[in-house]
């Protein structure tokens, strides 16, 4: 069955919240934190830097980024890093996303 | 009349009281049997298959030299074995004995026509005795019966059937899909009709199973692949990895690190569970998992080890991959139980778009002391506790829009639902909008009446619609109350939509996997629903819980424990006789072209060209007979239904007015069985057709359907499974490739093609059967005997111009 309604205990859940940070102009365009976001923060940004790349924007519901730091680790220029910010609660559009990524079947989301 | 090469046939012809009696003139027929070759005794009687009856046959046997029995009677479906049984005690081989089914194919199906029933019953039985002129005595052989079981599915139902099994001194694999047993009971807070707690009398024998020696439980798997037959089941089980070790001590330190939430399955999406979680608190194994669908690691790199960090026995393992487990079990018992209806599809309720109208399974896990609300009964839009409450009956059942069958557990549900609110907020008013309230169980009633007393008010009559008040959330319910016949409208504070069950999403996979019949409503059939009604028509596997049917914990309970003692009577005798239905191949008319060896679906054809021969592995026939058309040089023949022997059933059947005929072959588990449910069910249709069973309907030759149309046989119907559903791994395939090509080959000679009609009807298609029949009689009235006359003699032209040229 499909679940719909925000769960009675969703404030009590808070979850951790990352800001990403860009270092724009030191990308070289590789591509490996979009690839490689396990929470689809990233995308390829239609701007150049002055290298002439296209550096990875923040999609704009990045809502989603929880700072488990993949980006930073795996970006070989140093060019991207992500910051704990403040805790957030559990909305009933996180619900949602949940149940239609469940229902969809999105590629990233099944199994390995 | 005479002897026919010293073969003595005996009938018997019976009454079966007033069901074959009262419409078949039995003595008549068996005054007809006595004319037909090589009948040396013919006599009708009350009950064939009573003791009395059955000593008939064992004294003639002895006394007057039978060596062939014929019993026309019932479906050889139901008493084939109890009259196999009296000819092996008189010392007659059982593979002597030929059934003529005038009960279900005759005397119900033509209920209003004594004559046409007679005259059937009459071509029925003539039928029976050519064959059984050429039965041969066959000896089956004895396979092992591997002393280990699998249940598939860990509902209540697959607790009690593994535990007896392994009480029982076997092995038993519990399969269960998610991360725990417990299945649907563990949700529920009380059961009816004593108001037990449900998860404390569940808990203890969740846990025996897991501390059971003799049950390996395999949690997070799913059956992939079933080979082999009775007492040898080959089974491939994928078993998912669980990302945590056995040391988990649940300790619940990893929750509060994982970023990833997801509404909880357990408690019907009221609460939030994160990426690593338990089920609930009593799971069995009582170990975390991680759900990798909603796990930031779930493309193959660690990108978070949040959960890991914060545990303090590191028991987490990312590494885990998914294992197939090869298992050999000798019996396996189905339990795959059901899911509940979703109410979404019935906009007019409003659910999921009203958040006060609930199903009855969230209200369980609501007022359940270990839900998402510590047991406060709450409406979710303000969290206030409602003072009108209102249940709606048989939302999803009984209804052409959803299932049309009861469920029947929602009514005994609700009542008790009432009284727990009752209990807890006896100021509470709570309204049961209902069609029937069926309490039929023991103690039911009691609790029906209970709850009248108590003050809770049931109103005959579901709501047409329901509206909500934006601003307070309460519902308005408008309907009629049809035993005042007055239009009603009552404003509720909350809606319980006492939804309906249906079979397990996952059901029709496992029906496919072991070749299960499905009825109608897709939950699976028995193989008889009186007498064999946990067995199914796949030996050794048995079924348990509300997989065959809606049912209550108890009776959930009762079932699996009968599965489960059948299960060991098997078990425990360690052997079990396989049907001496084989195929043979004659080495002499072998030319080793190996087509037989491609049809076959069970690869028990071996040979090669090189090597000269092919020939059968005879424990691993299944004895469809698929090869046996496929052979071109007359080289194969299927025991037990042999050419010689359905040869004479086709001339017994057309034998007088073919040209008026439907001459129907069907494959004894679906259609044979779908027309012996027409006759269950009292479907009536015309009585011309006469029916010839074969195993599958792969075994029939494009030459008997050849040689039914130069007798001048009026239609000719192929019936078998339904695709996919075949018994034999898709063996009807050849069915269709062969129908489709005599089809062409009518095309060319300009015969009319709809004479010969391809049907698949399954075990449960009674009415489709029939449907089926009608049709091909209204084709068959359009045809003139010229048209049926010249059809037969250009297939004869064409088959003596093929049989010169050869």
């Amino acid at each position: 069955m499909k679940f719909w309604r925000l769960p009675l205990d969703a404030e009590a859940h808070t979850i951790p919240h990352g800001k990403v940070n860009i270092i724009w102009n030191r990308c070289k365009g590789c591509g490996f934190c979009i690839e490689f976001c396990p929470n689809s923060c990233l995308k390829e940004s239609k701007h150049f830097n002055a290298k002439g790349y296209h550096p990875p924007e923040v999609v704009l519901q990045a809502e989603d980024c929880v700072e488990c730091g993949l980006c930073s680790l795996i970006c070989p220029e140093f060019a991207i890093f992500t910051e704990l910010k403040e805790a957030k609660e559990i909305t009933e559009e996180d619900i949602q996303k949940v149940t239609i990524r469940y229902s969809r079947k999105d590629k990233r989301y099944q199994k390995r | 009349m005479a002897d026919l090469n010293g073969i003595r046939i005996g009938v018997y012809v019976c009454h079966c009281g007033k069901n074959i009696g009262g419409t078949v003139r039995c003595d008549e027929v068996a005054e007809y049997a006595r004319q037909l070759p090589g009948v040396a005794l013919a006599t009708d009687s009350l009950y064939t298959c009573s003791e009395p009856g059955q000593e008939q046959i064992k004294h003639d046997i002895r006394e007057h030299q039978l060596n062939r029995v014929v019993v026309a009677s019932c479906t050889p479906r139901l008493h084939e074995p109890t009259f196999r049984a009296a000819c092996e005690s008189a010392g007659l081989n059982p593979y002597l004995l030929e059934m003529a089914n005038i009960r279900e194919h005759c005397s119900w199906v033509h209920l209003h026509d004594k004559d046409a029933a007679t005259e059937k019953a009459k071509d029925l039985v003539a039928m029976a005795v050519g064959r059984a002129a050429k039965l041969m005595p066959q000896f089956e052989v004895t396979v092992p019966v591997a002393r280990k079981a699998m249940v598939i599915g860990g509902g209540v139902a697959g607790i009690q059937a593994a535990l007896d099994m392994a009480d029982a001194g076997y092995q038993v694999y519990l399969v269960e899909r998610t991360g725990s047993i417990g299945g649907r009971m563990a949700q529920i807070d009380k059961t009816f009709p004593t108001m037990d707690c449900s998860i404390c009398i569940l808990a203890p024998k969740m846990s025996e199973v897991g501390r059971h020696p003799n049950i390996e439980l395999l949690t997070l798997s799913e059956v992939q692949e079933v080979q082999g037959h009775i007492g040898n089941f080959k089974v491939k089980v994928l078993k998912k990895a669980r990302y945590v070790t056995k040391e988990c001590t649940a300790c619940g330190d990893c929750i509060k690190a994982s970023p990833q939430h997801a509404p909880d399955e357990f408690n019907a999406g009221l609460s939030i569970r994160r990426a690593i979680y338990i089920p609930f608190a009593q799971a069995v194994p009582s170990t975390f998992l991680v759900d990798m669908d909603r796990c930031l690691n779930n493309s193959g790199i660690v990108a978070c080890d949040r959960c890991f960090q914060a545990c303090s026995h590191k028991c987490i393992d990312f590494a885990a991959n998914d294992e197939v487990l090869d298992l050999d079990v000798g019996t396996i018992v189905v339990a795959t139980g059901v899911d509940v209806y979703d109410p979404t599809a019935l906009t007019e309720l409003g659910y999921g778009k009203f958040p006060n109208v609930i199903t009855t399974l969230e209200f369980e896990r609501l007022i359940n002391a270990g839900g998402p609300s510590g047991g406060e009964l709450i409406r979710p839009s303000d969290r206030r506790r409602p003072q009108r409450v209102a249940f709606l009956q048989c939302i999803g059942s009984r209804s052409k829009r959803s299932n049309p069958y009861c469920s029947n557990v929602c009514c005994m549900n609700t009542v008790k639902d009432a009284l727990l609110i009752k209990e807890h907020w006896p100021d509470t008013e709570i309204y049961v909008f209902y069609i029937d309230i069926r309490a039929f169980g023991k103690g039911f009633e009691d609790l029906f009446q209970r709850a009248r007393r108590e003050g809770v008010t049931f109103v005959r009559g579901i709501p047409g619609e329901i509206i909500e008040d934006i601003k307070t959330g309460d519902l308005t319910l408008l309907g009629e109350n049809t035993l005042l016949g007055k239009h009603y409208r009552h404003r509720m504070d909350m809606v319980i939509l006492s939804v309906g069950i249906k079979p397990h999403k996952d059901a029709d996979k496992i029906q496919r996997l072991l070749n299960l019949a499905t009825d109608t409503d897709g939950f699976y059939m028995e193989a008889h629903p009186k007498l064999r009604p946990v067995d199914t028509t796949t030996g050794g596997v048995f079924l348990a819980g509300a997989a065959e049917g809606p049912k209550d914990i108890k009776d959930s309970v009762t079932q699996a424990s009968a599965a489960a003692s059948r299960a060991n009577i098997l078990m425990s005798r360690g052997e079990v006789k396989i049907p001496a239905i084989t195929s043979r191949i004659d080495p002499k008319k072998c030319t080793a072209c190996g087509l037989c060896a491609r049809v076959c679906p069970y690869h028990a054809i071996e040979g090669s060209k090189e090597q000269g021969f092919y020939r059968v592995i005879e424990a691993a026939c299944q004895g469809c007979g698929a090869c046996v058309p496929e052979c071109r040089f007359g080289a194969l023949d299927q025991t037990h239904f042999t050419e010689d022997q359905i040869v004479s059933q086709i001339n017994a059947a057309l034998a007088s007015d073919p040209h008026d005929k439907i001459l129907a072959f069907a494959c004894n588990w679906c259609s044979y069985a779908g027309a012996d449910f027409a006759g269950v069910s009292r479907i009536q249709y015309p009585h011309n057709v006469r029916i010839i069973r074969t195993m599958c309907s792969a075994r029939v030759s494009p030459s008997w359907i050849e040689k039914a149309f130069i007798m001048g046989a009026g239609a000719v119907l192929v019936s078998g499974c339904h695709p996919a559903d075949c018994h034999y791994n898709n063996a009807n395939q050849n069915t269709a490739r062969r129908v489709e090509r005599f089809w062409k080959r009518m095309e060319k000679q300009g015969i009319n093609k709809d004479r010969l009609r391809l049907a698949w009807v399954s075990a449960a298609e009674g009415a489709q059967f029939a449907k089926v029949i009608k049709e091909m009689e209204a084709g068959l009235k359009k045809l003139t005997s010229q048209q049926i006359q010249e059809a037969a003699e250009k297939l004869q032209k064409s088959l003596t111009k093929k049989s010169e040229a050869t």
